[in-house]
């Protein structure tokens, strides 16, 4: 045992980590790891330790009994470190090791101590993850499966508060480990419903205590986090939607917090405070006027790159639901949005003419966009203004979308197609953009690539070189050859 | 018959006013012809013309209809009637009774007739024996009559015509039955019938027997005399006379065939007019595809105007049809497509000029055929020099230009070039990839294109049925030997790689055409491929060979296509690389704009556009920006708003990057990683002269395009121009002059189409149950038919009870006509009988008279 945790360097450690947890879950069976070591080793009184071993009938495995637990916690600082490591296999199978060992512990040690090995235990599971060496700790993906445990849940948001790390600012990478912890912990329904429980103790889970302990720790959080860097506040945001703002007491404390990240910052986090203030106006009636001064100038074409595209679609989606928004608001909107289709990768641009063209069918009166009265037949510039911040000013009901004409021509036939109801006629039903968000460009190559056609259409004129006999482009301005 | 009988008065009046001489009897009927008696006709007078109704019986003829019924009876009740009562009865024992008409054939008569005659035979066996009348078979000494008048003896005739009067011995044998020659019976007139017949048979046998050995014998003496014959003829040649005019005209006018019938030659304008033909059609079906589905359509419906009176059915309006891309005729009547290919014609003679110029070239080249890339490398070395070169005027720098540039146009494969003896005429198919790569590494670049065409020629599928194997087996070799060499292009061999590529191009384009589907699933895998590894890292630029894949598709497809199984994976591919992938170091600018021009190239014909196209070059001209620190300009990713990335084109102002002389993107360009200041320039003039073809080309005709150009006018305004040298500033201009053009457009508000005028509804007619006020219980459907069957039984009863009365009738009447004349022959014959008796007491009476008077 001792030779395999000295000389791991030279075997894997993945393999070693199989092993020692099958080692110590078999120990750990037949009691051998003992619990009075524990004590032992905190006493340090031998004789002690051997009357209770005689007490205990198991005299003999003292001695073992001590070395034993000695290299049991010479296993776990190693599995530690190993969780804390840059090597994602490493990392998840250290945790996966941990966890056993927990279950394990908790299930064949007797009960007679306080209990609190296991949460000890999570402890250091916990800190270690928060310090780990990468920003995002390499463990998570695997920490998640547990987190859907109830009673790790609960016990780790006891645990949470403690192990806060002292400023967001100073140590971001710290900050960022603790929140990615926080957004594993799952109070939703769903993990409710499924009643797992890692260490089979049932009923030990009460969701309003730790409702109570989740308040507790954003309290942490918030206080925490002021003037931290953008990417911590961007995860403070996601875990604020995702985690915690269901289950907060008092969410109306947040409209300062949003307001501030929505004022302060654009892209992103600006994205993310607006879904924050748009769940607050759906369940505690705030009212925040300039909400669709700030929406429409969140689509600008960086927009297509940044990871919230899809959250930006479907808030936008569900703003411009109401029929009761004055038209030359939501003329800016589908004026702006096709403007950007024309700038757009290809899924987005699929995207966003279908969101015009949802538009459209809501709000009847923007048929004049694409059905100009008959009198007004006579060319004139676009009236739309593009730099106007305010959807209002920007002219874009005397406009017409023009851009939807242009897309007709978009190389990519879904692309064009999508957009030929301007020259035909407006569907029926809106069309359902969930399916849409979730494309990737490499999908519609996918599916192009699958369309099986057997009309390979050949060019009939046949090249003399690089050059194609009609319209060359490449060789007027490469000289190749 | 009103109306027949206007017309047979109308034509009566024109016979008489055309011609009276002609024939009186024109205009008369024929006397056989069918003609109604108006005294025959009975008019049903009706009250009240009902429209829609068929009246059957508003006039009729009485009288014939009555004589019809009273035939048909006649000839059925009255036959019946006349055997009422009788025990004899007709049977119809005839051979064929059942048979009438057309189906007593001649035998069935012929059979008839002699089983009558047998019967009558049989029958007057004895009685009949001395009826003179019977038309018996007459024999004179045992032969028939006829027989002897075929035997005549003319001759005997000739004598008797000589003394007209029979001798003695004559009469003896014929007056009066002969020499006691007794009429014989028929058994032995049969008998001696046949024993004739075989006799002249016999003689005939004979006869031809005869005849058959004359004509051998005749034939045997022909056979030695006929080398007599032989001779004479030929010296009859020799002798005749020589011919005369006659004989030569005739000679002449006899026609004889001079060789077999072969399709005409085709002349070589009428070949350019099938290939014109061809290309128009191959152009058509093209512009075709093009379109989306339902495109045209929409094109079709723009109408300024729409009469109310349009009925929409696919004629034009005058002016319609004013694209003059479309299929048109022009005002000499030609196809607008033909003025197209006129000028196509005209580029192609410039190329054949300028292929011819190059050739002279070759052969200066072609001695010197390894020293190419040792040019390469000096073409480099010629620019460092043009760097260093300050002081060198702007007038000579064309000057060091060309040579360069002529140097750049390298030999192209053409079968001009001395036929190379070093390559075998056959060479076999390679098995594996390794085998081909081995073969071609034996032989130069030029040597290279020679041996893949002889492998093309040696493997055509026409010649062998597995050479199709063999032929696809090669473009996929071709295809990684194109990856083999560009995968590790190095700046000293790209442009040897490049040319090659250039002369494998019409080959790949050959070998393409050989089977399509195959060579492009071939290439479709390929793509495929490679994006799976691009989609593994999208930040970074593929390898340098998808880009020459992307060009063999352009090369190789028609790319004009609204949907493309190749052209269209490709569109996405290189968007997704031009919106992805950033943009860090000269090889990456190289191969971006590459690319873009690519793109441009696939929809030149379809003004297809990418969006990607236009953000990259947005890119370009973005980072050609000086930028300050905070200065932020917006911009599309992949390319960064600030960072060393966001200017990596921006050049400070110095006399060397004013120097610069015009220059294409190089092939070095797309394996170099180090920006140079002259790439710097080259790469924004290229993007600036991009720009403008798109503007120019691409967007001059889309409505709406003015937003794809608003964003450019914003970067050019802060484009500085001061470091750039005159051709820079050149197409800068260009480029704006066309992009203000565009953004400046004005354009009609969107309004649908017009809807083609919808049809009226055509009413179709609701037919109702008439209501006919009878009251009748509403039934199940079973009851109704019954109802009905049972009315069709009255009416039926009542016209057989009708039938029936006038068939008591007819018989009543037929006897009382017999009644009528059994008493009338009653009547005839008491009176015959009174007549007798009144005489018989009349000589009575006078005997007694008599008798008295003798008394007295």
């Amino acid at each position: 045992m001792q030779h395999l945790l000295q000389d791991d360097e030279s075997c894997p450690q993945v393999g070693l980590m199989h092993t020692v947890e099958v080692i110590f879950k078999n120990l750990l069976k037949r009691q051998c790891v003992y619990p009075a070591a524990e004590e032992q080793s905190k006493s340090t009184k031998k004789s002690k330790a051997k009357a209770k071993a005689k007490i205990n009938t198991k005299a003999a495995e003292a001695g073992p009994n001590d070395k034993c637990f000695e290299l049991y916690n010479k296993t776990w600082s190693r599995l530690l470190v190993c969780l804390a490591g840059a090597n994602k296999e490493e990392a998840s199978v250290a945790l996966k090791v941990c966890m056993q060992l927990i279950l394990a512990e908790a299930k064949h040690l007797s009960h007679d101590n306080d209990g609190n090995r296991p949460r000890k235990r999570l402890r250091s599971i916990l800190a270690a993850l928060v310090e780990s060496e990468t920003a995002p700790a390499l463990a998570l993906p695997a920490f998640e499966k547990y987190a859907r445990c109830l009673d790790l849940l609960q016990l780790c948001y006891e645990l949470l508060p403690e192990l806060m790390p002292t400023s967001f600012v100073d140590t971001p990478n710290q900050a960022l480990n603790y929140l990615g912890i926080v957004n594993t912990l799952d109070l939703g329904k769903s993990v409710l419903a499924e009643q797992q429980y890692h260490m089979g103790v049932e009923g030990s889970f009460d969701l309003e205590t730790t409702q109570k302990l989740l308040n507790e720790v954003w309290r942490g959080i918030i206080d925490s986090c002021s003037g931290v860097e953008e990417k911590v506040h961007r995860q403070v945001l996601v875990v604020l939607l995702e985690r915690i703002l269901p289950h907060l007491e008092n969410p109306i404390l947040l409209t300062d917090f949003l307001l501030d990240s929505l004022h302060q910052f654009d892209g992103p986090i600006a994205l993310l405070a607006l879904q924050g203030i748009f769940s607050l106006m759906q369940k505690q009636n705030i009212t925040y006027p300039d909400v669709y001064k700030k929406l429409y100038n969140m689509f600008y074409p960086r927009m297509f790159y940044n990871k919230y595209k899809a959250r930006l679609f479907y808030l936008a989606d569900i703003f411009l639901t109401s029929t009761h928004l004055p038209e030359n608001l939501v003329a800016a909107f589908a004026k702006r949005m096709a403007r950007l289709a024309l700038r757009s990768p290809t899924e987005d641009a699929i995207i966003l003419i279908r969101f015009v063209c949802n538009l459209l069918l809501r709000h009847t009166g923007l048929k004049r966009l694409i059905c100009a009265s008959a009198a007004a037949t006579v060319e004139i510039a676009d009236p739309f203004d593009d730099t106007e911040l305010d959807p209002v000013r920007t002219g874009a009901i005397n406009s017409s979308l023009w851009e939807l004409v242009v897309l007709q021509k978009h190389a990519v036939p879904e692309v064009a197609n999508a957009a030929r109801f301007v020259s035909k006629s407006l569907p029926v039903m809106e069309f359902d953009l969930g399916q849409l968000l979730e494309m990737k460009e490499s999908d519609i190559f996918d599916e192009e690539v699958k369309k099986v056609s057997k009309q390979f259409m050949l060019s009939y004129e046949r090249p003399k070189n690089l050059a194609l006999p009609k319209h060359d482009v490449v060789t007027k301005f490469f000289d190749l050859i | 018959m009103g109306f027949k009988t206007k017309k047979s008065s109308a034509d009566a009046v024109y016979a008489k006013k055309s011609i009276k001489s002609s024939n009186p009897f024109d205009s008369a009927t024929a006397q056989s012809a069918k003609r109604v008696n108006p005294f025959d006709v009975h008019v049903n007078k009706e009250k009240f013309k009902i429209l829609g109704r068929i009246c059957k019986h508003d006039r009729g003829m009485p009288g014939v209809s009555r004589a019809k019924a009273l035939q048909k009876r006649s000839q059925t009740l009255g036959k019946q009637y006349a055997v009422k009562n009788k025990t004899n009865k007709f049977v119809d024992n005839r051979i064929g009774k059942h048979l009438s008409g057309d189906q007593l054939t001649e035998s069935v008569m012929n059979a008839r007739f002699l089983s009558e005659k047998l019967s009558q035979i049989r029958a007057s066996n004895k009685t009949e024996k001395f009826n003179l009348n019977d038309d018996e078979l007459l024999t004179h000494r045992g032969q028939t009559l006829e027989e002897i008048e075929q035997y005549r003896d003319e001759r005997s005739d000739d004598e008797e015509m000589d003394d007209e009067r029979l001798d003695a011995e004559y009469t003896a044998a014929a007056h009066f039955g002969g020499e006691g020659d007794k009429p014989q019976d028929r058994q032995t007139a049969i008998e001696e019938m046949i024993s004739e017949q075989k006799r002249r048979k016999n003689e005939i046998a004979k006869d031809k027997d005869e005849v058959y050995d004359l004509t051998e014998k005749l034939d045997a003496n022909y056979k030695q005399l006929l080398g007599l014959v032989n001779k004479a003829t030929e010296d009859e040649q020799r002798e005749k006379p020589p011919p005369d005019a006659y004989d030569k005209l005739l000679k002449e006018m006899i026609f004889e065939p001079r060789g077999s019938v072969t399709d005409k030659l085709i002349k070589p304008e009428e070949l350019a007019k099938q290939e014109a033909a061809r290309l128009e059609k191959l152009e058509n079906e093209r512009l075709r595809r093009m379109k989306a589905d339902g495109e045209e359509q929409e094109a079709n419906v723009q109408v300024t105007h729409r009469s109310a009176d349009d009925l929409d059915d696919g004629y034009f309006m005058a002016g319609a049809e004013d694209d003059d891309d479309m299929l048109a005729y022009d005002l000499e009547g030609n196809l607008g497509t033909h003025l197209n290919h006129k000028k196509q014609a005209a580029d192609k003679d410039d190329n054949d000029a300028a292929d011819s110029e190059d050739d002279d070239d070759d052969d200066e080249e072609d001695e010197d055929g390894e020293e190419e890339e040792e040019e390469s490398d000096s073409e480099v070395d010629n620019l460092s020099d043009l760097k260093e070169s300050e002081s060198e005027s702007e007038a000579e720098e064309p000057a060091t230009k060309q040579p360069a540039k002529s140097k750049g146009k390298t030999p192209k494969a053409n079968s001009a070039t001395p036929i190379d003896t070093s390559i075998p005429y056959t060479i076999k198919m390679p098995k594996t990839y390794d085998d081909f790569s081995e073969l071609l590494a034996k032989y130069t670049a030029t040597q290279q294109v020679t041996v893949v065409e002889r492998i093309i020629k040696c493997n055509d599928p026409k010649l062998e049925g597995v050479n199709r194997e063999h032929v696809v087996k090669l473009f996929a070799f071709l295809l990684q030997y194109i990856k083999d060499m560009f995968e590790d292009a190095s700046e000293q061999d790209i442009q040897a790689h490049f040319q090659l590529v250039a002369q494998l191009m019409p080959l790949l384009y050959d070998l393409a055409h050989l089977n399509p589907e195959r060579m492009s699933n071939t290439l479709l895998d390929v793509l495929k491929e490679k994006y799976g590894d691009y989609r593994k890292n999208q930040k970074a630029y593929p390898t340098l060979e998808t880009l020459i894949y992307f060009k063999i598709v352009s090369n190789l497809y028609s790319t004009s296509d609204f949907h493309h199984p190749v052209a269209t994976p490709s569109y996405i591919y290189m968007q997704h690389i031009l919106s992805r992938a950033r943009v860090r170091t000269r090889q990456d600018i190289a191969m971006g704009l590459f690319i873009v021009s690519i793109a441009l190239e696939f929809g030149a014909s379809s003004k297809r556009l990418l969006p990607a196209v236009f953000n990259f070059l947005q890119g370009i001209v973005h980072m050609a920006i000086p930028k300050r620190e905070g200065d932020k300009l917006e911009i599309v990713p992949p390319f960064e708003r600030d960072g060393p990335f966001s200017k990596l084109l921006a050049i400070a102002a110095s006399k060397t990057s004013k120097a610069l002389a015009a220059q294409e993107m190089q092939a070095a360009d797309l394996v170099t990683h180090t920006i140079t200041e002259d790439f710097k320039v080259r790469a924004l003039d290229t993007a600036l002269r991009l720009i403008k073809y798109c503007m120019e080309e691409l967007l001059g005709e889309h409505v709406g395009a003015g937003c794809l150009a608003t964003p450019f006018l914003a970067l050019f305004e802060r484009l500085s121009l001061e470091p750039y040298p005159e051709h820079v500033h050149q197409h800068y201009a260009e480029a704006k002059t066309a992009l203000e053009r565009v953004a400046a457009k004005k354009m009609k508000p969107l309004a649908p189409p017009d809807r083609k005028p919808k049809a009226l509804r055509l009413l179709e007619p609701r037919f109702e149950v008439v209501y006919d006020d009878k009251r009748r219980p509403k039934m199940s459907k079973q009851k109704e038919e019954r109802a009905k069957l049972l009315h069709k039984i009255k009416r039926e009863k009542k016209g057989a009870i009708r039938e029936i009365r006038r068939d008591t009738a007819f018989v009543q009447d037929l006897k009382l006509k017999q009644q009528l004349e059994s008493d009338k022959e009653r009547q005839e014959k008491v009176k015959r009988i009174y007549q007798e008796a009144s005489m018989q007491q009349g000589e009575l009476n006078e005997l007694a008279r008599a008798k008295k008077r003798k008394k007295f």
